[in-house]
């Protein structure tokens, strides 16, 4: 029993921070909100291996697991990173595994940085940032479908995040689009990856209202002197703090395909929703009204606090998996 | 990042397991807080020690095994999955031998480690005092220098097991010039020396007691570190309390298990059945957490004020898995052990009241939240 990251995972997601400091500064993702880059250092993070780190080194990828990347995909949420990072680094690389053909055309590619993939798949009606992308994952009738962007009528569908925007497909299913089977769990990665995002996410959202209730004054004094505003702080300090060991040890799980997997990824999932949601609630709630205006860029952290919380299964979903899982389970064993 | 356990370390799992299935008491031990259950209490430890049971992460040559912080932790989880008794020696285990160890003499710690081990003495801790709760650096209880060592002046309260323990622990104002958290002393005491007069808790029982000290005599090898130095000596003892030695995950996860075993057979409505599910998982969480803490530690890190959260967290489940199990029982959850139709001997019950304790004792979970907040977070005082 060791729990704790080896100085090669460690590594990963500091160099991988490092460029998103940077190259996605708050700037970077204000500005994929309006007209600019919805790719910001992409490029960069190609370089890092970001994008092959779940590729298979048949493929030119690192050939990582998930928990290896864990951290990484924390980071890329810290930064509120644009694009379809979960989709394109950890959806497609096990989505397309199963499938040699489809596998060797499209994940070199993939892991390069060269090619850019959504999804839409389980409970999930519209595909995110589908216009950036050049091929999209679909779930039709049961089957997964490899589709070139150019063959698919995208409708977009704006809404809460400006930047991770969503898009209905549609797409014409023939035998020449159909992947062979991605297996039980082809979920789990791009759930995982979400997670930890989540994480991230709320990472950065404590940290910033931290910083703002230090200097924001009012009564002659810091508003984070006010207990308050510090027991607040506190809970969603202690909500990070035990929801990330959960999406950990679903990384570990989901790599080992132990029987807990489906289970280990709706807690990682759960939990890391409700930590960054509670983040987000108590980060405006701290900022007052500023918060509640385009002045700041805390709305972009909040949008995609919202956004992924919704992806692969809301917390409601998970939570509901969860009870099953607990209570219908005849042996619940957290040891051999 | 390996959650598999070693070979030593399932070994070591499987060996404690068969000597817990062949050893503990069946019917339970009668509450400790009574004295013919403190005695059955005390030989438990006793057994528990002549298997170097009792207290597995010390040191052998103090009746120990020299286990690791994780295997301490396997430890545990069996214990409580085991149904073994509540630890009557846990005041002096988990609070007053972290503090032996770093900053005792070795004459101290061959005095009072084995013994300890052993339960052949238990100790009480003496903290609090009636205008000293969550303020404990407004302590008034006093101690006055004469030849040989001090006298002891004052009232100490909320003290647990004091009313059948046989030796103290606490602080006391040594300089009466000083205030607050300077001039405090670490005194080690036996209690037939002390007035001692029991109060009774929430659940009947004389669980803590008041102490009276009227010029009690201590000699100077009974000072625990330097005199004036007991604040910072006794924060390093708290830091036990509020972090991995008092409540490790064992605890927690075996009532987390016996409530999902609960629901099952009472078939809750989908509202219960979310929070069981949830409670079960926030006792995953918590052991999850600690096996990283345990890795940190190991590693020579300092846990310091983080230990606020696991406090916080522990402590809040606890009382909503109680809360949950009295509401799955309805009526009979409220019944006590003795009732004809009690549940599970009026154990829900039990641990209910007691984990209502838990919010409150070391240090209030507001004080929690203010620590978390100003020395974690870093918001202004």
């Amino acid at each position: 029993m060791n729990f704790a990251f080896s100085d090669d995972q460690l590594a990963l997601a500091a160099t991988v921070k490092d460029v998103l400091r940077a190259h996605c500064p708050p700037r970077a993702v204000r500005d994929a909100g309006l007209d600019g880059d919805r790719t910001p250092a992409w490029a960069h993070l190609a370089k890092a291996g970001l994008f092959g780190m779940l590729v298979p080194e048949r493929y030119d990828g690192m050939g990582l697991g998930v928990t290896d990347a864990v951290l990484a995909f924390e980071e890329t949420g810290r930064a509120a990173l644009p694009g379809p990072v979960a989709e394109t680094a950890a959806a497609a690389p096990v989505l397309l595994a199963g499938d040699p053909a489809a596998a060797s055309s499209v994940l070199p590619g993939v892991a390069a940085g060269t090619t850019i993939v959504s999804v839409r798949l389980g409970d999930q009606v519209y595909a995110p940032d589908a216009d950036l992308v050049d091929l999209l994952i679909l779930e039709e009738d049961g089957e997964l479908h490899a589709v070139p962007a150019e063959a698919v009528r995208l409708t977009p569908q704006p809404g809460v995040d400006p930047v991770r925007r969503l898009f209905a497909a549609a797409f014409d299913p023939s035998p020449g689009t159909r992947l062979a089977h991605a297996g039980p769990g082809a979920l789990r990665g791009v759930t995982i990856a979400v997670a930890a995002q989540l994480i991230g996410l709320a990472r950065h959202l404590l940290e910033t209202t931290v910083g703002y209730a230090r200097t924001r004054r009012q009564f002659g004094a810091a508003v984070g002197t006010f207990q308050a505003v510090k027991h607040q702080l506190a809970d969603v300090a202690i909500a990070i703090d035990f929801a990330a060991p959960l999406v950990y040890a679903a990384a570990f799980a989901a790599d080992r395909d132990l029987p807990s997997a489906d289970r280990d990824v709706s807690a990682a999932k759960a939990a890391a929703g409700e930590a960054a949601d509670r983040a987000a609630r108590v980060a405006l709630q701290v900022h007052g009204a500023i918060g509640y205006t385009g002045e700041l860029d805390l709305r972009l952290w909040l949008a995609r606090v919202w956004s992924l919380a919704s992806a692969y299964g809301n917390t409601g979903l998970h939570r509901s998996r969860l009870r099953s899982a607990i209570l219908g389970t005849p042996e619940l064993r957290r040891w051999p | 990042m390996d959650l598999d356990f070693t070979r030593a370390e399932q070994d070591f799992r499987a060996e404690v397991r068969a000597w817990l299935a062949a050893h503990v008491p069946d019917p339970p031990l009668p509450s400790m807080d009574t004295a013919e259950g403190f005695e059955a209490h005390r030989e438990w430890e006793r057994l528990l020690a002549a298997e170097s049971y009792s207290v597995v992460s010390w040191p052998r040559e103090y009746g120990g095994r020299g286990a690791s912080l994780v295997e301490w932790l396997i430890f545990e989880e069996e214990y409580w999955a085991a149904g073994a008794p509540g630890r009557v020696g846990q005041n002096g285990i988990f609070l007053l031998a972290p503090t032996l160890f770093t900053t005792g003499t070795a004459a101290q710690r061959d005095r009072f480690l084995v013994r300890m081990a052993r339960a052949d003495d238990v100790w009480a801790q003496a903290w609090s005092e009636p205008e000293a709760g969550s303020d404990l650096a407004s302590l008034r209880s006093r101690a006055e220098r004469v030849d040989g060592g001090w006298r002891l002046y004052g009232q100490k309260t909320w003290s647990s097991r004091a009313g059948y323990a046989d030796w103290g622990f606490g602080l006391f104002r040594s300089d009466p010039e000083s205030a607050r958290h300077r001039g405090l002393t670490y005194f080690m005491f036996p209690l037939r020396d002390v007035t001692v007069r029991p109060i009774a808790q929430l659940d009947g029982e004389h669980g803590f007691a008041e102490l009276f000290f009227d010029g009690v005599f201590v000699p100077d090898d009974q000072v625990l570190g330097a005199p004036g130095e007991g604040w910072r000596i006794a924060m390093a003892t708290t830091s036990s309390e509020r972090g991995l030695t008092l409540r490790s995950p064992g605890r927690f996860l075996a009532t987390a298990d016996r409530l999902v075993r609960l629901a099952r057979t009472l078939n809750p409505d989908p509202v219960l059945a979310d929070q069981v599910a949830r409670a079960w998982l926030d006792a995953e969480a918590y052991r999850l957490h600690t096996f990283g803490t345990a890795r940190r530690l190991a590693a020579g890190e300092e846990i310091g004020s983080a230990s606020s959260m696991g406090k916080v967290f522990w402590s809040e489940l606890d009382v909503r898995m109680h809360t949950l199990a009295l509401q799955l029982l309805g009526q009979r959850g409220l019944l006590s052990g003795g009732a004809p139709d009690s549940a599970d001997g009026g154990r829900w019950l039990d641990g209910f009241l007691f984990s209502l304790a838990g919010t409150i004792y070391a240090g209030t979970n507001e004080i929690q939240r203010n620590i978390i907040a100003e020395r974690v977070l870093g918001l202004p005082r």
